[in-house]
């Protein structure tokens, strides 16, 4: 055990980071298994699978209801949103099975590549034609459209897991703890910030420097960053009308019920619509397939808001009792993460995990107007296929972390 | 211990979990307990205030019947035209504004303009019948139009009468509010409660397509049954209508048929009055063009205002007046219930009498000498109740003015009752009290007059005047009966009894005896007031009050002109007495009040033409003449093929029979003469030369020196010959 540690840390001094080659040096066992495709040796977590599937048939559930009267009036079809998603799941399970016995450390291999592809989409979307004013979605035919930031945010989670694991003995140093992050973390976030798309860049953010933060960074570097973000906020909040108090999407945050404005009735319809059904919903909810803000008043109710009807129909029950589902999941993941074999498996299943946990407390905040309102998707509920597929091939990825970890297995 | 997580990891990796859990998780789980748990009610019903849809469900108003169940006012279904914007496409707009525009008469544009509105209801036309309902459903059907246009049920109110008992029924206003008369009185009873349909709706403002609907049904009102009968008010309104037009009366009229007993209104009537089927016109075509001629905007706004509170108004309880002579009931039994006077008490009436400096004549100049009591009323002796004032005293007089009940409303249930205005036992000076005892010094109304009459005529008793007898609900049970348990005894049974009898002797011989009806024993009262409030000129109120039988009564009657200018002069005999006459004559034998002829009566009574058809005009001869008949013969058949009055008709005592005797006879006519203005004698002449029977009513049956002042058939009018034309007859008009 406390070889394939030392065998991990032989392949530090080693620069540019091929997993090959540090695998090579190292244990003689692993090099009998890097050859093996699947590692099918051991079972995968099946608490972590458990969770998964029960939130996705949940999800599928919910966004079935939030999207029947929307999907009704303006497709003409109630069942419109729920026959493609469940296409989806149904594909987005079998895949995750699939990868589950994947060597994740295969993926050594892809970090390097799939940040580029992640770049270069990034890139190609901005001179796509803009899709409700912003530059976020690549449509992809039948499909469906596909947000490259999601790409981007797996991309961040596994380089940085890959340069971790490989660098890890030298995370206090400035160059390699530090600044090949922030170029890849900088550039992604610029990227991202451009589309505009403030929700990912906050996402991708704070995911980047958890990983450090996990990875070893000196604490200073935080302090640092936490310093110069205090500084452009204040800058921006002093001197920029982007977030200036005026802004109608702040304004619109502090008291979402403002009649001030026609322009701020415009923009806070959603987050009003949200809270209506959030208070309509009470303890107890109003039962499965009885929301009444589905019907037309919560826009869209089968993408960001899915949670807001999810509330009104199950009450703060049935919200409480999928937020510990959640948050069981990311308890389970990490568990997972924390006694995977090594540091990139428990750097990867760590930043998966996150990234999930992220966008659920972001998106329920949203919906609760407890952060001012931004386009972050629930895990699992929205609608989106190839956002979906992605994400449980992600867990497949966790799954199959598991398969070498030492978490008890039940 | 992993061999891939190092202990700095490990303790790095709890914190971020911590941290998520407690602030991350900790902060969205905290916002759902205050959204869902505290605020959650309030967020709950403003949503549910954008989410329902409520939609009124308009309740039928309630029927108004007569006391025999005819329908005088009732509710008939109609149609709103709602335009639904919402569910209007830019395919089929043009389409709906056109055809709407077509049938409803609303300019096209404006239609295309609400089209556009961002509701879903908004309602174009109200109350349309069932003939533009189904030009709109053709036009619906035939342009294939299933949403946009909704048909809403609503109601409007007819009255299948027209003008009939308007003042009593009232109308109603646009929304089916109840303005006037009993539909006012009793408009939360008539109106019942509105239903609510609550359905769901979406952000467009059309139906949810799932199901919630809540309906809480319309609760159709309640109907009246009214005291009023729709044959007495018919003739109480025919009367009515000839003495206003007979008179020239300047400011309208008005009468009330009452049951002694119960206080029941049988008839209440006030000429002219409206329409309720469209009470905004003002009725009078005169008053309409004089208005139509004012030029000024303002002004002629006022004076259509001025003729509409005109007409709407109900004299019968809204104006007060100075009762004149008819009082003389009241005091006269006042004074008769204390012991002061008796039938036989002796007065000396030598035409005035001067109290305080103030000397009041009677009518009659130079007075009547000594009188009665009995004949002081019949005579209608103002000297005489100014003796019987001053015996009663203040105090008596304003205790019995008091029990009578002038001094309080009557609480007739019918709105806009006046006050009486009167003096107070304590206010009143001895001229005060002698004028007041013949009925010149307080003010009352014609409903408080009558109420006092019929307590006189039924035993003492004070009843409760009312016009609705029960309340129905929509299943027609009985919800409310009106009380008629009498408010209080006034007099005694006694004193009661007595006066009626005097005032039958009045009615017989007295100065009332315009009212007399053979058989059925009237008893009554004149009066004449003088409106003092008017110094410019001499105006004058005619009033008859009166009831039958006088040894059972039965139904009293009031009958009140307000400024007669006609020929037959201001006084209450020859102006009210005739519709007291007229009507009545009527309404007791259809209420079954028994005829109890007397001799007398019987002599002059008119007999039945006896069956003289078939039989040879030398037989004929001999029937009629067995009948105390006369006859006179047309033709020269050999048998009587017709005969004019018809077999089993009434024809006059000592009357002619008018017999054909073939076809080429029987076409003939003859003209009728003007039979007023005319002795009894002069009359049946001129009606012999003219070939027409004469039927004699009124005072001319207990002889003496009447006058004619009315004929049933118009002269110049072109009758068969023996045709009986009914003359009424009136005392000379100088009796108050």
């Amino acid at each position: 055990m406390t070889n394939a540690s030392a065998g991990g840390n032989t392949a530090v001094p080693r620069r540019g980071g091929n997993p090959r080659k540090s695998a090579g040096q190292g244990h003689a066992g692993k090099v009998r298994k890097k050859f093996r495709l699947f590692s099918i040796r051991a079972g995968m977590d099946l608490p972590f699978l458990f969770l998964i599937l029960v939130l996705v048939v949940i999800g599928l559930i919910m966004m079935f209801s939030a999207s029947y009267a929307y999907a009704s009036y303006n497709f003409g079809d109630s069942y419109y949103f729920i026959k493609r998603q469940a296409v989806f799941a149904v594909l987005g399970v079998f895949l995750m099975v699939s990868i589950s016995y994947f060597d994740y450390h295969h993926l050594h291999k892809f970090a390097i590549p799939i940040l580029m592809f992640s770049f270069a989409l990034l890139v190609l979307v901005r001179f796509l034609p803009a899709v409700a004013g912003v530059h976020r979605w690549i449509t992809l035919g039948p499909l469906g459209q596909f947000q490259p930031s999601e790409i981007a945010k797996f991309a961040i989670v596994l380089i940085f897991s890959h340069l971790i694991s490989l660098n890890f003995s030298r995370m206090g140093t400035f160059r390699y703890g530090v600044l090949p992050y922030l170029l890849i973390l900088g550039a992604t976030a610029a990227l991202l910030l451009v589309e505009p798309h403030v929700s990912a860049t906050v996402i991708v953010i704070i995911l980047g420097g958890v990983m450090l933060f996990i990875g070893g960074v000196k604490l200073r570097w935080f302090g640092a960053a936490f310093g110069l973000a205090g500084a452009a906020m204040v800058y921006l909040v002093s001197f920029s009308g982007k977030l200036s108090y005026a802004n109608t999407r702040i304004l619109g945050w502090l008291d979402p019920f403002s009649n001030a404005s026609k322009e701020l009735i415009d923009k806070t319809w959603q987050t009003r619509q949200s809270l209506y059904a959030i208070g309509s919903g009470g303890l107890l909810g109003l039962g499965l397939g009885q929301s009444r803000q589905k019907y037309l008043y919560l826009p869209e109710p089968q993408n960001d808001f899915v949670f807001a009807i999810v509330c009104e129909e199950l009450g703060f029950i049935g919200a409480l009792i999928i937020i510990i589902l959640f948050a069981m999941l990311i308890w389970r993941g990490i568990n997972i993460s924390l006694r995977a074999k090594d540091k990139f498996g428990m750097l990867l299943g760590i930043g998966l995990v996150l990234q999930v946990g992220l966008q659920v407390i972001l998106n329920i905040a949203v919906v609760t107007n407890t952060i001012p309102n931004t386009g972050i998707s629930l895990p699992f509920f929205s609608y989106g296929g190839t956002s979906l597929v992605l994400l449980l091939a992600e867990m497949g990825v966790v799954l199959s972390i598991s398969r070498t970890s030492s978490v008890e297995k039940t | 211990m992993a061999k891939g997580t190092t202990v700095r990891m490990w303790h790095r990796t709890v914190f971020i979990l911590i941290f998520l859990v407690t602030v991350g998780f900790g902060a969205v789980v905290f916002s759902l307990v205050r959204l869902q748990l505290i605020d959650g009610s309030s967020l709950q019903m403003r949503a549910t205030e954008q989410q329902l849809k409520d939609t009124t469900l308009t309740a039928k108003r309630g029927t108004i019947y007569d006391c025999n169940k005819k329908e005088l006012a009732k509710s008939a279904t109609v149609w709103d035209v709602v335009l639904e914007p919402a569910f209007i496409t830019d395919e089929n707009r043009e389409t709906i504004a056109g055809g709407l525009s077509k049938i409803l008469g609303i300019s096209r544009d404006e239609i295309m303009t609400r089209s556009r509105k961002k509701t879903y209801y908004d309602k174009i036309a109200g109350k349309v019948e069932s003939d533009v309902r189904d030009a709109i459903l053709k036009f619906k059907t035939e342009n294939n139009i299933t949403n946009g246009i909704r048909l809403v049920e609503n109601y409007r109110r007819y009255y299948p009468y027209g003008s009939f008992a308007a003042t009593v029924l009232g109308f109603t206003g646009t929304d089916s509010q109840g303005l006037a008369g009993v539909e006012a009185e009793y408009d939360s009873q008539l109106t019942g409660t509105a239903g609510r349909l609550v359905t769901a709706k979406n952000a467009v403002g059309t139906d949810m397509n799932f199901q919630y609907e809540q309906e809480v049904p319309a609760q159709d009102g309640d109907s009246l049954v009214l005291t009023i009968d729709e044959v007495v008010q018919h003739y109480v309104e025919k009367y009515l209508a000839e003495g206003i037009t007979n008179n020239k009366v300047q400011n309208r009229g008005c009468a009330i048929v009452m049951n002694v007993k119960t206080g029941a209104i049988l008839g209440m009537a006030v000429k002219g009055d409206f329409d309720p089927n469209s009470p905004f016109v003002v009725a009078d075509a005169q008053q309409a063009e004089a208005i139509s001629k004012i030029t000024d905007a303002a002004q002629k706004k006022a004076a259509q205002q001025a003729a509409l509170q005109e007409q709407w108004r109900n004299k019968c309880i809204s104006d007060t007046y100075y009762p004149g002579s008819v009082f003389k009931i009241v005091t006269g039994s006042a004074a008769m219930e204390e012991n002061l006077v008796n039938e036989n008490t002796v007065f000396n009436c030598p035409g005035s009498l001067t109290i305080d400096g103030t000397t009041v004549n009677d009518w009659k100049r130079g007075g009547f000498g000594h009188l009665t009591f009995a004949q002081g009323i019949c005579n209608s002796s103002n000297v005489v109740f100014m003796q019987v004032g001053q015996k009663l005293g203040a105090k008596l007089f304003y205790k019995y003015f008091g029990a009578f009940g002038f001094t309080g409303k009557t609480g007739i249930d019918l709105p806009g009752e006046s006050r009486s205005l009167f003096y107070t036992a304590e206010q009143m000076k001895p001229i005060d009290l002698a004028v007041a005892s013949f009925g010149q010094t307080n003010k009352i109304t014609p409903i408080q007059m009558i109420t006092a009459a019929c307590a006189v005529a039924n035993g003492g008793y004070l009843v409760q005047p009312h016009v609705v007898s029960e309340i129905l609900d929509a299943s027609g049970n009985i919800v409310k009966t009106a009380s008629t348990s009498p408010k209080r005894q006034v007099i005694s049974n006694d004193t009661s009894r007595r006066m009626s009898a005097i005032l039958q002797q009045d009615a017989t011989t007295g100065t009332a005896k315009s009212g007399y009806i053979a058989g059925y024993r009237v008893a009554g009262k004149t009066g004449t007031s003088e409106k003092t409030e008017i110094k410019t000129s001499q105006e004058y109120i005619a009033s008859y009050c009166g009831f039958a039988p006088a040894d059972d009564p039965q139904v009293a009657m009031l009958v009140f002109y307000d400024e007669p200018h006609g020929p037959a002069g201001y006084y209450g005999s020859p102006v009210a007495g005739p519709t007291f006459l007229g009507a009545m004559t009527q309404i007791l034998p259809y209420l079954g009040v028994e005829p109890k002829y007397s001799e007398e009566e019987l002599e002059k009574l008119d007999g039945k033409a006896p069956d003289m058809v078939g039989q040879t005009p030398a037989q004929a001869k001999n029937t009629a003449s067995k009948a105390g008949l006369s006859v006179k013969i047309y033709g020269s058949g050999e048998k009587v093929i017709s005969q004019v009055p018809e077999p089993g008709k009434s024809v006059p005592k000592n009357g002619t029979v008018v017999l054909f005797t073939d076809q080429k006879s029987v076409g003939q006519t003859v003209t009728v003469p003007d039979l007023t203005r005319l002795s009894l004698s002069e009359a049946n002449q001129k009606a012999v030369d003219a070939g027409v029977n004469i039927s004699i009513t009124g005072a001319a049956l207990t002889g003496s020196a009447a006058v004619s002042t009315a004929q049933d058939v118009a002269a110049g009018t072109k009758v068969a010959p023996g045709t009986v034309v009914t003359v009424t007859f009136s005392e000379d008009n100088k009796v108050r």
